[in-house]
This record gives structure tokens, C-alpha cells and sequence, in this order.
């Protein structure tokens, strides 16, 4: 062999590339509690909520997508022309004969909670059908994931991929995203932040274990229910007043807007009187990047720069 | 029970819900020291010159706690009383203030403001929802042939079922995420939230009502023995049906407009209280909305403070106290009958 060939091949060899290695098939992977087993790469895809839709758009698999079902709200201008065309099987939770009417080999959902009898199915009996079925990691109820970090995130990328012999896409966009957070300041004025995800008599906020707390440690914000081992709570407004945080983020979903949220913290006696509601410090982020997925990491940076703009009268 | 025991088991009621007052405004998620709480109460109340809290932690004793623990006051009061009232007037030990409708039709008026997007305006759905309820149970009733409680009890699970069905409809049909929880949480019954302006309507519903039911204690004993025997003690009873009926109905109205559908307070006071003074209604109506108030408190403190910072719907936690006891008191009825 020449010689440069050969050191051609010892360098390939040292190199860590497994990740862009074509997926040999069948692959039998873990997830959620369940293992599935995928013949070859999947070419009939649904997707149930946001997340999952826009996961396998961002990889350029949008072609692969028979139906959607659930969506949380609009694309992102980004993925837009790439979804303009998706089959949609319900606004709501689409029935188990409406999903397994196109004929699909992979489910694709956002929640464990979608596999039921009244949602797309049992994973079990999907299973029997060869239809595979997979749970976005960091919503999974069965196996509680570890507190939810990028990483992870940027694993379920890497593991769709995988799936989906996509390697390659799988790898750009998560090199792309990491050097995006890499860039990333965090903010150092010490400020603290409740995620005010929905609710009116009762706050369902931000906990320390899901994206909420990713996304705030991120920013550099200090999380007032940081401490609560869980995704989200229905927290009491006492204990809202009681961290009267710096920043409020606001989720802006289509059934509790953002400017409701605005409205009612204005309006109510108590939550008038935050010091984020009465010089309206407020961060808003879009329903479907509040949960894990390939937005996170485009939100954290538009969070950042909302963040940025609000002033704070020097302490 | 005597005059004197009567005298001194108001006095241990009343003493006790003083207490429970004063010791339930301490407790909540935010730490703030019970002498500074009350001081800051008696400054709003003109008592006190200086407020020891600043603006946030004032906010949090005079707006959220103080407000929410009159109001559970005032819901106990107002479901125990309600609640009485229908076991006797029903003569159906089963029955509680929800029992013609007027719960499932307030969730389906809630629901129906909650997802056309007016969440503030949930209570003002309720109360007209159970209205509504009621007034098509009682039609129901007349049609059958007159209001007599057998047939408004039908009238009223027919109406009862069929405002849950187009609830759980609209439920399914157009939830999505968020609100999901928000119905959830409602429909289990939750003072979360309440201010002011609830304690002011939960007030009113009493001062309108109660006085009303609290007169008509002799007519209720009547009743108690059934319309025959109250007839022939010269009581008007379809005039005293009406006006009790319509009293309790626009009080269950306004409290589960305020709160939800918080169950087994109505259902289980009154058969307590009957237990210990009996069934003479001059004693057992007022004793029960003692009982019902100081019930209704811990409970609710329990649900805001027991699993701090989150907060529980206090449905629940009456249903997790109000089933075992009321298990109690059918096991001293067996041993009593």
C-alpha cells in the first residue's frame, strides 16, 4: 500500500466518526422505557405535536412525513416552505384508524402521553402492526430522563439520524447549534425569572428539570423554582410574589397568549404590584420551542437578545 | 341539647374559627413572621399606624391570604348551609347542593367562557350556567307533573348528565395544551386565585341567602316529617319549596362560580353536625355553617400551603377527608338506627 494511503486509513481509524457512519440496519435502539426495533430507514412517517414535526424538517426529512397530527402552533419562518405541505390528520389528537390509514412505519410523538388507546395507539400494538414508535426523550414519564441539559437535546438530533440514516444533517445542525450557543453570553446582572408557561387562578411555571430551567441557566437567569424536581408546576401566586423575580418569561401559546398573560398580571391587584409587571421586563418565547427540540437553541439566543434589551436601574 | 350546652357550643365554634382565622393567615409559602402579618392587617383596618411589611410581602397578607381565607369561610359556610337544605327538603341523605344540576351546568357555563377566550370572566359563566341548570331541571319537574323532590331529583341527573356530556364535547373538542389543566383544575374545585372581589361575592351570596334559610328553620322541621304533616301545621310549603329552592340555588350559584365544584363539604357537614345537636334545624343550619366555615379553611390552607411552592386543587383534598368521613358517620348511623 502506498504510503500515503496507508496513513490515510490510520488517521480514519483514530478519527471519531461513528456518528456520520451509515446506520446499519435493523437497528435496535432504547427508548422510553420501550425497545424498538427499525428494519430500515423509515419512509412513512406521522408526526404527532410541534416538536417531532419540526425535528425531522430541520433534517431535511420533511419528504418522509405522511401526516401530522397535534400541531402546538405555526412553523418558524425557517422550516415554513420546507412544511408548507404536510398532510395534516387532525388539528387535535388524530384517532388510531385515522394514523395507521396512511400506512406508517415510524411514529414520531411529542408526548409518551399520545401512545394511548384514545391517541395514536399503544406502543405495544404499534409494535405488532411494524409500525415503530418514538418518544421525544425529554418528555418521556415511564424512565424519568435526567435533568434536561443541550446536550441531550442535541442527542435526540443525533439519534434521529441515526434513525433516519441521516447522519450527516443530523451532525450540521447540531455543530451549527452548538457553535450558536457557544456564542452565547450569558447575562451577568444576577437577575432572577419565573417561566410563566399558562394558568390564571393557578401559574403553571418553570421547574428545575425540563426546558424552562435549560433555558434559563442558559440565559444566565436565576430560576426561582429552580429548585423543584419536575418539568413545570402549578405553582401558588404567593410564592410568585414572594421571588418577585427580575424577569418574567412569558409562553406564547394560541389558547393563553402572551399579551393575555400580560393582561391578566396587569389587571390582577396582586401581580400589578411585581416589580417585572410594573416596568413590563417581560421575555416571550413561542409554545412550541418551550419544549425539547430544535428550537430550544434558537429561542435561548432570541431570549437572549430580548433579555439584552431590558434595562435595570443600577442596584 | 340544653340551652347552657347549646351556649357553650356556639361559643367553642366561634372561638375555634377565630383561631383557625388567625392561625391560617400565618401559614403559606411566603415566610413572614405571624406578628408582622396581623400588624399589617390591623394597618389596613386603620388600627395600626405603621406597616411592618414592605409593599410585596403586604401585598401577599392584605391581597392573596386574607381574601382567599374569608372566602373559604364564607364557601363552607355557604355549601354546608346549602347542603342542609337540600338533605331535608329531598329527604335524601345523599343530597348535596350540587344535586339539581347546578354544578355540571356552572362548569359547562365555565368552560364555554374559558375556551371562548374570556378566562376572567369563568366565574360569571358558572354562576349563569347553574341558573340555567336549575331552571331547566325545575322545568323538567313541572312537566312531569309538579316539583316535588323525587322528580326534581330526576330532572335534575338528567340535566346534570347531559350538561357533563356537552362539557367533556367541548372539552375534547377544542382543549388544547394549557387549558386542559386550567379546565381540570377548575371542574375539581380550587380557591386558587381568589382575591377580593371573590370574598366580596362569596359575602353577598351569604347576606342575600343565608338569612332567608336561617328564618326558615320551623318550616324545615316541618318538612322533615313530609309535606302532609308540614301542611297540616298550617306552613305554606310550595311557596316555602320555592323560596328555600331558589335561595339555595342562587347560593350554590355564586359559590361555585367563585370556587368550582368543591365537593363533600355539603354533603358531609351537615349529616356531622346532625349527628351531635340533632336535627332541629333552628340549631343544626347555623351550627352547620360554623362546622362547613372552619372545614372549608383548613382544608383550603392544606391545599395551598401542604405541598408548597405548588398548589393543590382543594377538591381534592376536602374529597381525600370528606369520603373516610363520611364512611364514619354512615357506621354511627347504623349504630344509631
Amino acid at each position: 500500500m502506498h504510503p500515503a494511503a496507508l496513513a490515510a486509513v490510520a488517521v480514519a481509524a483514530l478519527l471519531p466518526l461513528p456518528a456520520l457512519a451509515q446506520t446499519a440496519y435493523p437497528l435496535t435502539i432504547d427508548n422510553c422505557g420501550v425497545s424498538i426495533t427499525i428494519p430500515a430507514a423509515p419512509q412513512r412517517v406521522v408526526t404527532i405535536k410541534s416538536t417531532a414535526t419540526e425535528m425531522l424538517l430541520s433534517l431535511g426529512l420533511g419528504d418522509r412525513i405522511v401526516g401530522v397530527g397535534f400541531q402546538d402552533g405555526p412553523l418558524p419562518d425557517t422550516l415554513a416552505a420546507a412544511g408548507a405541505n404536510l398532510a395534516v390528520l387532525a388539528d387535535r389528537m388524530p384517532a388510531q384508524e385515522v394514523v395507521l390509514g396512511v400506512e406508517p412505519d415510524f411514529i414520531y410523538g411529542g408526548w409518551e402521553s399520545n401512545f394511548s388507546g384514545d391517541g395514536v395507539g399503544e406502543r405495544p400494538s404499534l409494535a405488532r402492526l411494524g409500525v415503530a414508535s418514538y418518544v421525544a426523550p425529554a418528555a418521556c414519564r415511564s424512565v424519568v430522563p435526567p435533568r434536561l441539559n443541550f446536550e441531550a437535546v442535541f442527542d435526540e438530533i443525533a439519534e434521529l439520524g441515526t434513525i433516519f440514516d441521516a447522519a450527516l444533517a443530523a451532525a450540521a445542525l447540531i455543530d451549527s447549534q452548538r457553535a450558536d450557543l457557544a456564542a452565547l453570553v450569558p447575562d451577568t446582572r444576577g437577575l432572577t425569572a419565573v417561566w410563566y408557561s399558562s394558568g390564571t387562578r393557578a401559574p403553571y411555571v418553570g421547574a428545575g428539570t425540563n426546558v424552562p430551567a435549560m433555558i434559563m441557566d442558559a440565559l444566565g437567569l436565576d430560576n426561582a423554582f429552580g429548585d423543584v424536581e419536575d418539568g413545570w408546576i402549578s405553582a401558588s401566586w404567593e410564592a410568585v410574589v414572594d421571588a418577585n423575580p427580575d424577569v418574567l418569561v412569558l409562553v406564547d401559546s394560541t389558547w393563553n397568549s402572551a399579551a393575555q398573560k400580560q393582561k391578566l398580571l396587569a389587571e390582577n391587584p396582586i401581580t400589578s404590584k411585581l416589580d417585572a409587571v410594573v416596568n413590563q421586563r417581560y421575555l416571550i418565547i413561542p409554545f412550541p420551542a418551550s419544549e425539547a427540540g430544535v428550537r430550544n437553541v434558537p429561542a435561548t439566543i432570541d431570549l437572549a437578545r430580548q433579555l439584552q434589551a431590558l434595562s435595570f436601574p443600577a442596584p | 341539647m340544653a340551652r347552657s350546652s347549646r351556649l357553650t357550643a356556639y361559643l367553642a365554634l366561634w372561638g375555634l374559627l377565630l383561631v383557625s382565622v388567625v392561625a391560617a393567615v400565618v401559614f403559606g409559602p411566603a415566610d413572614i413572621a405571624p406578628l408582622d402579618a396581623w400588624t399589617a392587617i390591623f394597618h389596613h383596618l386603620g388600627l395600626v399606624a405603621e406597616n411592618p411589611l414592605p409593599l410585596m410581602r403586604d401585598s401577599i397578607i392584605w391581597d392573596l391570604r386574607l381574601p382567599r381565607v374569608l372566602s373559604a369561610l364564607g364557601m363552607g359556610a355557604a355549601l354546608a348551609l346549602a347542603g342542609t337544605v337540600m338533605q331535608v327538603m329531598t329527604r335524601n341523605p345523599l343530597a348535596d347542593p350540587y344535586l339539581l344540576g347546578l354544578s355540571s351546568g356552572a362548569a359547562l357555563g365555565a368552560v364555554l367562557f374559558l375556551l371562548a377566550g374570556a378566562a376572567l370572566l369563568m366565574p360569571i359563566g358558572a354562576f349563569l350556567g347553574s341558573l340555567g341548570a336549575l331552571a331547566l331541571a325545575l322545568s323538567v319537574a313541572h312537566l312531569l307533573g309538579g316539583a316535588t323532590p323525587s322528580r326534581a331529583i330526576l330532572a335534575g341527573i338528567c340535566i346534570a348528565a347531559l350538561a357533563s356530556a356537552a362539557t367533556s364535547l367541548l372539552i375534547f373538542w377544542s382543549a388544547t395544551g394549557g387549558s386542559y389543566r386550567e379546565i381540570l383544575s377548575w371542574l375539581m374545585g380550587s380557591l386558587g386565585g381568589a382575591g377580593w372581589a371573590d370574598t366580596g361575592m362569596v359575602a353577598l351570596g351569604l347576606l342575600l341567602c343565608a338569612p332567608v334559610i336561617l328564618a326558615s328553620g320551623r318550616g324545615l322541621d316541618a318538612f322533615a316529617f313530609g309535606d302532609d304533616a308540614a301542611a297540616s301545621l298550617g306552613i305554606d310549603i310550595v311557596r316555602l319549596r320555592w323560596t328555600l329552592l331558589a335561595a339555595t340555588a342562587l347560593l350554590t350559584g355564586v359559590m361555585v362560580a367563585i370556587g368550582g365544584a368543591i365537593g363533600f363539604v355539603g354533603l358531609v357537614v351537615p349529616h356531622a353536625v346532625r349527628l351531635v345537636v340533632g336535627s332541629r334545624h333552628r340549631l343544626l343550619l347555623p351550627m352547620s355553617m360554623l362546622v362547613g366555615a372552619i372545614f372549608m379553611l383548613w382544608t383550603d390552607t392544606a391545599a395551598r400551603t401542604l405541598f408548597d411552592p405548588r398548589e393543590l386543587p382543594v377538591g381534592i383534598v376536602t374529597a381525600l377527608i370528606g369520603a373516610p368521613a363520611f364512611l364514619l358517620i354512615l357506621l354511627r348511623y347504623r349504630r344509631i338506627t
